[in-house]
């Protein structure tokens, strides 16, 4: 069999373009079945490879749409191939459907359409070439059904463009990261680009993978000559780029579009040549779809996304109100976190379904890598699963049962995981004992086949209110288990419970921490003086080279000013009242305006007097074109925070002059209009329920059902979505909807809304803001 | 962006954020100039481009027969600045409103910049893309495009209702060898238009020919 990684493999070249030298056309997996002797023909023009690969790259449950059977067509892909009588590989494409949460291709029916082929295929071929996949979330998929089926060799190849990333934003890094992770034989590049182009992405995937690397090129860039695409790179030269590429490292090399027998012939010289041995030390790394963060230095990891202690976490949780999670996660985000910790353990809930639903909202919209936190192994498999990337879990034990069920989810996802050096004992009141667990974690994840460069350690922080000689502990311990060849992570601000000027404690103890070597201080990235330690914690230990990133930090600060890090917007201009805050959207001082003008003239002396004032001035000179759209939205957006401390100040549910619910209709994702809407009307003083894009009639039903709106605002942007917003109009006047009906978005008139049976057209936010308070006598 | 590309842009931008010739300050110049520098590192923009010396069928129509009467040759197109710069876009409508807004506008004239610039290199004599759903064509006929060109492989894909993923994505027809200027003849926003009720057009430069 093949030697990946130590003998250089060649693999064959293109078939599309075969098959249309020779004038066939239609399903090219058919012609599996129609016409076999021409596909064993280019079998056997590619015999010099020394593998070569099945005629099935469209063929799987949701792209085929052919005449036969996927096992029709594998069975007799595989007999044409083995004409070459070299080892097959069948070969996989992608679905062709943008996977979620861009697009509607669910990741489990991703994963099951896979599976599929995988239970239809399993004993034919010699192993499996999953390839020009663009979007590693539906590779994962993938790799996983083939993985759950047979235990043939897996190759994993992506597309990069020119910037070096693959179409869903993933860099070489990313996906050696997670290909690796995912435990298949080899990963690399094909189709993309000519050799000379993917030279630089190459180079980085070597640079990063440990695992064999696949490289098969298009024949150059593609041409366009007498209306056809065409490939006319000369063989040679294609060869010595490609022999270029093992020289470097690459240990299979092939070809894709536009290659033909003639490339592979060349590169058959290249067969059996040794591969090149590459340095890559490993690292303990995580990712997102888009995001890979090297845990080594010191890496902050927001830890607001766990609801002990946080009331209006736990009430988001139970409310399902994924909204919350996502905003708290981008708020760490833009204060400096690298990683999120997400626990949704409450004694109440479906800890599974939750973290599940939360993992795929946040990485929707945040790409901070996750850290998965739960003491339930189903709700991390369920997380792990879903998650685009790369994972950490948090935790295991010392407790063999604890990690009997934990470590073999982190070796089937390849997360890292967090080990917390207690037992069913407790936690040891001396540092030998902690760093005899960490000892005892690391050698039983080996034995699952996890590396020690996937597993970290936390020594555990007591308070030192109670514990006091137990923080020298902790330190101690973290310095020994350094000494193991492992990363580290602590609860920093546990140290401080029960103490007064419990920041001070956190700061000082963080500092002594990172000295003695942490690496993932889990902590609150929004408190400034934590984040600004790190931050000049960096600079003193030369991870933050020239010190960059504190100066881009802290170049606005001032010895009287606050230190608070991610407050990086320059200073707006001065305006001393409320009125002039809204007017020309200052939003950084309204709040404190607004709690003055509220203690002066109360509640509605300031919606009344200031705010709806400053609200008809703005939308008079939009109207009048002397503000345009930006400033109407700052506007707004000042408002709106002012009306927020105004129903601070009063009753519960007493300062709202109504509900609204807000969508983009099914079958549009166009929802800019809808989002500029959503805002203005708040800042109007209307509370808005948003159910965002594309949402389906019987959706918007149960929100009126359960919300009770006095309104509902539809909109469209796109003439086929019309009959979209027709139809959720009709089910809700069917269902005795009393609420009045907006309508709105480019392809909207006020006759077309009459049609539809919509009760109000307007042509923008601002309309829509004076229509409601019109129609309601606000 | 150096700052006469910035110039060249900005334009465009103000006209997608229906600037109507008074309230333009330095600031929001500023703003536009802030969110393009974030917004370039976002895009991934692709092309893909296939050439016909007859057009394909579902051309064999009005308005498409009349807009490439006296062609040579027809270019079926598919552009996009990636799925990155929609997820840029959505995540900023959380942390900033206004700053959104803006992004928005500037993607959607970058977009456009960034294909003429390209299509210069295609060939010097083009039209101006030709997008389903312009001059009383039907956005339908995104369907059979796709079909022919399959813009799947630089990432655009089709909806059921035709909308295109990533949402900062355009697919029309070229006319290759003919000068044709964009116009608002026929086009179905004609009656409704506030662009021209304003005596405004919704695009504002036209490709050298």
């Amino acid at each position: 069999m093949l030697r990946f990684g130590e003998k250089t493999v060649v693999f064959d070249g293109g078939f599309g373009s075969e098959l249309e030298k020779r004038g066939l056309t239609g399903t090219p997996e058919d012609l599996n079945i129609d016409a076999p002797e021409i596909v064993k023909e280019i079998h056997l023009s590619y015999a010099a490879a020394d593998a070569v690969t099945t005629n099935t790259f469209g063929l799987n449950p949701i792209k085929y749409h052919g005449k036969y059977s996927l096992r029709e067509v594998a069975e007799k892909a595989v007999e044409n191939a083995r004409a070459a009588k070299k080892p097959v590989f069948f070969d996989v494409g992608p679905t062709g459907m943008l996977i979620e949460p861009t697009g509607p291709l669910g990741f489990e029916q991703a994963y099951e359409c896979y599976r599929e082929l995988a239970e239809a295929t399993k004993d034919l071929p010699d192993g499996y070439i999953l390839e020009t996949f663009s979007d590693l979330y539906e590779l994962k998929a993938a790799i996983l059904a083939f993985k759950d089926v047979t235990s043939l060799p897996l190759i994993a190849s992506m597309t990069f463009d020119k910037t070096g990333r693959t179409l869903s934003g993933a860099s070489p890094e990313i996906v050696a990261n997670t290909l690796e992770g995912l435990g298949v034989t080899a990963l690399g590049i094909n189709c993309s680009l000519g050799p000379r182009e993917l030279l630089p992405t190459v180079e980085r995937l070597l640079r990063a993978a440990t695992l064999p690397v696949i490289v098969q090129p298009n024949r150059g860039l593609p041409k366009l000559k007498d209306g056809k695409t065409v490939y006319e790179m000369p063989a040679e030269e294609f060869y010595r780029e490609a022999e270029k590429m093992v020289e470097m490292g690459v240990s299979i090399i092939g070809g894709c579009c536009g290659t033909d027998p003639e490339i592979i012939s060349l590169l058959a010289r290249l067969s059996g040549r040794e591969v090149k041995k590459r340095p890559v030390a490993p690292v303990t790394a995580i990712n997102s779809g888009s995001r890979l963060v090297i845990i080594d230095g010191v890496k902050i990891c927001g830890e607001r996304l766990n609801p002990t202690g946080k009331k209006a976490l736990k009430e988001a949780l139970l409310a399902e109100d994924y909204d919350y999670l996502i905003d708290e996660a981008i708020r760490q985000q833009e204060a400096g976190a690298d990683m999120l910790d997400l626990n949704c353990g409450l004694p109440q809930i479906d800890e599974k379904r939750i973290m599940l639903g939360a993992v795929k909202k946040i990485q929707e919209l945040c790409d901070l890598p996750l850290q998965l936190d739960s003491s339930d192994p189903e709700a991390i498999e369920a997380a792990a699963r879903a998650y685009n990337g790369i994972p950490l879990i948090n935790s295991v034990n010392g407790e063999r049962d604890v990690m009997e069920r934990i470590f073999p989810i982190a070796k089937k996802y390849g997360a890292v995981v967090l080990g917390l050096t207690m037992d069913k004992n407790g936690v040891p009141k001396t540092a030998r004992e902690r760093v005899e667990i960490a000892k005892r974690i690391i050698s039983t994840a080996e034995s699952f086949g996890i590396p020690r460069h996937k597993i970290m350690i936390d020594t555990l922080v007591l308070t030192a209110s109670a514990e006091q000689p137990l923080v020298r502990v902790t330190l101690e311990a973290l310095s020994e288990v350094r000494k193991l060849g492992v990363k580290t992570a602590l609860g920093v601000s546990n140290v401080s419970f029960g103490l007064p000027n419990r920041p001070l404690i956190n700061r000082v103890f963080l500092s002594a921490a990172m000295e003695r070597g942490l690496n993932m201080p889990i902590m609150n990235p929004l408190d400034g003086e934590m984040s600004g330690a790190v931050a000049a914690y960096r600079v003193l230990s030369c991870e933050d080279e020239n010190a960059a990133d504190y100066i881009a930090l802290y170049r606005d600060f001032t010895p009287s000013g606050s230190a608070s890090v991610g407050a990086k917007k320059p200073a707006e201009t001065s305006a001393e009242s409320l009125y002039d805050c809204v007017k020309l959207g200052l939003k950084s001082k309204v709040a404190e305006l607004a709690k003055e003008e509220i203690s002066r003239r109360g509640a509605l002396g300031t919606v009344n007097d200031v705010l709806i004032k400053a609200l008809d001035e703005v939308g008079r000179l939009y109207e009048q074109g002397k503000l345009f759209l930006p400033q109407l939205i700052s506007s707004a957006e000042a408002a709106k925070t002012a009306f927020a401390e105004v129903t601070r100040s009063l009753p519960a549910g007493t300062s709202s002059k109504g509900r609204v619910v807000l969508a983009t209709v099914m079958g549009d994702v166009h929802d800019i209009g809808k989002n500029i809407v959503k805002v203005v009307i708040q800042s109007y003083g209307w509370e808005v329920k948003d159910l965002g894009r594309d949402v389906p009639p019987e959706k918007v039903l149960e929100a009126v059902k359960t919300f009770r709106p006095d309104a509902v605002g539809l909109s469209a942007l796109m003439t086929t979505t019309v009959p979209s917003m027709e139809k959720t109009i009709k089910l809700l006047k069917e269902n005795g909807c009393t609420a009045k009906i907006f309508v709105g978005g480019a392809v909207l008139n006020a006759e077309t809304a009459e049609k539809i049976g919509a009760d109000y057209y307007t042509p923008d936010a601002l309309a829509m803001a004076k229509k409601l308070d019109e129609v309601f006598g606000k | 962006m150096n700052s006469s590309e910035l110039s060249a842009v900005l334009p465009a931008v103000y006209n997608y954020l229906g600037f109507r010739g008074i309230g333009k300050t330095e600031e929001t110049d500023r703003l536009i100039a802030d969110c393009i520098e974030k917004l370039e590192t976002k895009i991934q923009f692709n092309y893909l481009y296939k050439f016909y010396d007859s057009p394909p069928p579902f051309l064999d129509k009005e308005p498409y027969r009349s807009f490439l009467s006296g062609s040579r040759g027809v270019i079926l197109s598919a552009t996009t600045l990636g799925a990155g710069v929609d997820r840029y876009i959505s995540r900023l409508f959380r942390v900033d409103m206004t700053e959104a807004a803006v992004t928005d506008a500037c993607a959607s004239a970058l977009l456009e910049r960034m294909a003429d610039d390209y299509e210069k290199t295609i060939a010097p004599d083009l039209s101006y893309r030709f997008c389903p759903g312009y001059g009383g064509s039907s956005v339908d006929d995104l369907r059979p495009l796709f079909e022919e060109l399959k813009p799947e492989k630089i990432g655009i894909y089709l909806g059921e209702t035709c909308f295109m993923l990533p949402a900062k994505s355009m697919a029309g027809v070229i006319a290759v060898g003919k000068s044709a200027k964009k116009s608002c003849r026929g086009c179905f926003m004609a009656g409704s238009c506030e662009y021209l009720k304003e005596g405004r057009k919704c695009y504002v430069s036209e490709k050298k020919q």
